[in-house]
Formats: structure tokens, C-alpha cells, sequence
């Protein structure tokens, strides 16, 4: 077994998070860490694709498209120290992040829009980290709006480009180059990379606001 | 909306910054009496001037104590907001779906009497009435937004695989999403077809020949409507099987499952190069 960063582990190609917590979604767990699996989280199908991000474990971050809390849980495991606002704008699945939530001291649950992040600015704090997930036609849009409300310059965001809800007839490469260009006019881009086998379609940016 | 450093201009005296646990104006803090309601409105038009932590820990003494009350007023506001939002939420799109339906009526009603003015004499009248149009087609354009955002919000999958327009529909025709829910795909392949159905099904009860329709509302479905009317049945079985499971989905788990809009696009393809 081997930690990849922190409280993420690998063993015999099955990534996992050290946690204190019980299964969230249906995840198997062996003695004080939970699966994670790839297929039902982007982040880990990055992680397990060798793009790592590092985390101290004390960071604010803000979560756009939280669900019903999937990857929020493991976010959760790896900022032990830290706080996640995580916005989710569909009441169903946010139900479910609720439980969640009351389980773990870490997590601010918020049923908000995150295109009209005005809503919550009064409640979120500018934050060290954004991470995105939301199959919106405007979510490049989105992101760049909370990114102005609520990152830190200096910091990170990283987002998962849905080809399908931007454009759903375009060839998916031809729509990613886009977005790479339109965020790169404004943010430093650090990495990018396709999700695949897992999630067809996705690529995930990580990115930097300098200013 | 005004950028800040112009409001600045007129004097940051003016202007209230809403916190969820007070306000803050001419940089003085007053704590709200109550956290659930200022919680709610914590809205404001542009990115706060400072950073909202240093304030509240300023406040409550503590980061721990601020993260704490902070999140046990999240969870206690979002409970509620969580509770209402899910009762209301197929009613109103059922309603908004009747709302539109109605305003088409009125829409298409004018328009007639208008023409038949016209035939006879041109005056004020009828400038007034194409204002009216005007002005119901614009609300007409609202309802519709409105619809397209509550329909995703509540059926994510429903609205992924059907359009949220039909999604819409088939939720109004069945009265609400519980309902079509429990519905058979066979069915749901035909709500919006029932006359046409009933029809049909007296004509084969008396030993007659009939042609028992395709498909219902999801007609409308560019998937179905585009390909040869000789495609267009099996098409339609196939979408009404998986608007059936995203009913489901959006039921019982509300999270969207990329997978099934994949399938039913697959299927289309292969449906039109056949």
C-alpha cells in the first residue's frame, strides 16, 4: 500500500481514502479506509490516472455541483483539517449530502444555484481551492463567477469540462480546445487531461488565478 | 449592477453588506437576531471588500467557533429549505405547464380576432392589440425559461434523455413525478396519444382494422421525430424505456447518470444509418 498524497491510498490498483467515517454511498471499506471508485468520481479517476493534486489538509474549498456527495465524502477524508462549502442546486440529491454533512464536522452544505453565486456571498469565505463538477451548458461561465467571488489569487480550481452539455453536437476536442483557450486568456492552466475509460467525453482543467 | 469602486464613489456609508450572521455598514458590525432568516438573505451584487472569515472570527471569538455555528445554522436552514422545495416543486411545474399551455390558447385567440379586425378596419385598436401579443408572447418566453430550469432542477435524468420540454410534459400529463414513476414504459410511450389509443383499441374490438398509435408526447423528441416514419416506432419504445428508469432515477436518487442519454443517442445513430 502506498499513500499517493495525502489520505489517499493505493493498493493493488484500488484507490482509497483513510477515513473515520462509514460508507457513504455503498463504497467498500477495509479497516479505516473507504474505496473510492473511479467510476462514480471524477477526481478519482484523475487521481488513478496519475494526476495528483496535493493537499495540505487545512484548505477552504469551495465545491460547485456537490450532488448527492459521492466525491464530497473523500474531499472530506483528505481536508481533515480544512472546510467545503459544497453547493449543490437540486434538493434530491442534496438530501443526501445533508446526512453527510451532519456526520462530518467539515462540510457546509448549501442548496444554492452556483451560477448566481451572489446568493451565497454572504455566507462563503474566499477559499484556497474551487473544484467544479456541474453538466451545465454555462458552466464555463460559472466558473469563472465564482471564481471572481470567492478564489483567492494565487490558488487553484480545477473543473470538469461535460463536452455533451456544451455543445452536444460538436466533436467533443473541438469544444475542449475552446475551453482551454477561453480559460487561458485569463487563469495559467497547469494540467489537463481526459478521463477516460471512465468518463467518456470529460476532461478535467486545473488551473491557477494569478493576478 | 454597479462595480464597487463606483459605488465607493458615492460613499461606502450607503451600502449594506449582508453576512449570514448580521450586516455590516460605515464598517460597523450589527449580529442579525436571527441567523436562519439572515442566512437566507446573505445576498450581495459584487465580491465582499474583505475576507467574511476575519470578520466572524472577529465576532465569535474563534475560528472554531464560527465554523460550528456556521455549519449547525446550514444544516438547520438548508433542512428546511431542502423539506419545502421538494414538496412544492411538481406541482409548480405542473401548474407552469398549464399556465403555458393557456397563454398559447390566449396567444393564438388574439391573433384571429386581430386578423379579422384588420380585414376591416385599421386603427389604434389594432396597434394595441399586437402590443398585447407582444407582451403575452414575452411572458410566454418566461414561463418557458422557468420550466426549462425547475424541469432539470427536479428531473435531472428525466430532462437529460427526454428535454426538459417533455420532460415537463409527461410530469403535467401523469401529475407529478411520482406518478409517472410507477408508470410502464408502454405506457409512458403513449401518454399524450390516449384518443388516438382508445380509438383504435374499439375499432380491433369489433374485428376492424386499426393503426394503434407510436408514441404520444415524445414525438417531440428530435431523436424521434427526425428519423423515417418507418424508425420512428421503435425509436419511440426505445426512449419511453429509458425516460421510465430516469423517472426512477430522479425518484430515488435525483443524481444525474450520464450513462443513459449516451445509450439513447447510440441507439438513435445506429437507428438513422440502418
Amino acid at each position: 500500500m502506498k499513500e499517493l498524497t495525502r489520505n489517499v491510498y493505493i493498493k493493488n490498483g484500488m484507490l482509497l481514502t483513510k477515513s473515520k467515517y462509514g460508507s457513504h454511498y455503498g463504497e467498500r471499506i477495509f479497516d479505516g479506509l473507504r474505496e473510492w471508485v473511479p467510476w462514480r468520481s471524477k477526481l478519482a479517476a484523475m487521481f488513478i490516472k496519475g494526476y495528483l493534486i496535493e493537499f495540505r489538509g487545512d484548505e477552504r474549498l469551495l465545491y460547485l455541483g456537490a450532488a448527492s456527495g459521492t466525491t464530497v465524502s473523500h474531499l472530506s477524508d483528505i481536508l481533515d483539517k480544512g472546510v467545503i462549502y459544497a453547493v449543490e442546486y437540486s434538493p434530491k440529491p442534496f438530501s443526501k449530502l445533508l446526512e453527510l454533512a451532519k456526520d462530518r464536522d467539515n462540510i457546509i452544505p448549501l442548496l444554492f444555484d452556483a451560477s448566481k453565486p451572489w446568493q451565497y456571498s454572504g455566507i462563503v469565505e474566499l477559499v484556497d481551492f474551487i473544484y467544479q463538477d456541474i453538466a451545465q451548458k454555462n458552466q464555463i461561465e460559472i466558473l469563472r463567477e465564482n471564481i471572481r467571488f470567492f478564489l483567492k489569487s494565487n490558488c487553484d480550481f480545477l473543473i470538469m469540462v461535460k463536452a455533451r452539455s456544451i455543445d452536444s453536437l460538436e466533436d467533443p476536442n473541438v469544444v475542449f480546445s475552446k475551453v482551454k483557450e477561453d480559460l487561458s486568456r485569463d487563469f495559467k492552466i497547469l494540467s489537463t487531461g481526459s478521463l477516460l475509460p471512465f468518463h467518456k467525453d470529460h476532461i478535467f482543467i486545473h488551473g491557477k488565478k494569478i493576478e | 449592477m454597479k462595480l464597487w469602486s463606483q459605488k465607493q464613489g458615492i460613499g461606502v456609508q450607503k451600502l449594506k453588506i449582508k453576512l449570514w450572521f448580521g450586516e455590516v455598514q460605515n464598517g460597523k458590525v450589527t449580529r442579525s437576531n436571527d441567523l436562519r432568516l439572515s442566512f437566507l438573505k446573505a445576498t450581495n451584487p459584487e465580491p465582499l471588500p474583505f475576507n467574511l472569515v476575519d470578520v466572524g472570527i472577529e465576532i465569535f471569538g474563534n475560528a472554531k467557533n464560527y465554523y460550528q455555528t456556521l455549519r449547525k445554522t446550514a444544516i438547520q436552514v438548508m433542512e428546511e429549505v431542502t423539506k419545502s422545495e421538494l414538496k412544492k416543486e411538481d406541482k409548480y411545474i405542473v401548474t407552469l405547464v398549464k399556465t403555458l399551455e393557456d397563454i398559447d390558447e390566449a396567444i393564438n385567440m388574439l391573433k384571429e380576432r386581430l386578423k379579422d379586425l384588420e380585414g376591416i378596419k385599421e386603427n389604434y385598436l389594432t396597434e394595441l392589440f399586437e402590443n398585447k401579443i407582444g407582451e403575452l408572447k414575452e411572458l410566454r418566453r418566461k414561463v418557458d425559461l422557468e420550466i426549462d430550469s425547475t424541469t432539470s432542477k427536479l428531473a435531472p435524468n428525466l430532462s437529460e434523455v427526454a428535454g426538459s420540454k417533455i420532460a415537463a410534459k409527461l410530469i403535467e400529463r401523469t401529475g407529478g413525478l411520482e406518478k409517472l414513476m410507477k408508470m410502464p414504459a408502454s405506457k409512458i410511450q403513449l401518454i399524450g396519444a390516449e384518443k388516438s389509443l382508445y380509438k383504435a383499441l374499439a375499432r380491433l374490438r369489433k374485428g376492424k382494422k386499426a393503426k394503434i398509435p407510436k408514441h404520444g408526447v415524445i414525438f417531440l423528441h428530435p431523436f424521434v421525430r427526425s428519423l423515417p416514419k418507418s424508425k420512428r416506432g421503435k425509436m419511440a419504445r426505445f426512449l419511453a424505456a429509458k425516460i421510465a428508469i430516469a423517472a426512477k432515477i430522479d425518484y430515488f436518487r435525483g443524481e444525474l447518470e450520464e450513462s443513459l442519454y449516451e445509450s439513447v443517442r447510440y441507439r438513435y445513430e445506429n437507428l438513422r444509418r440502418e
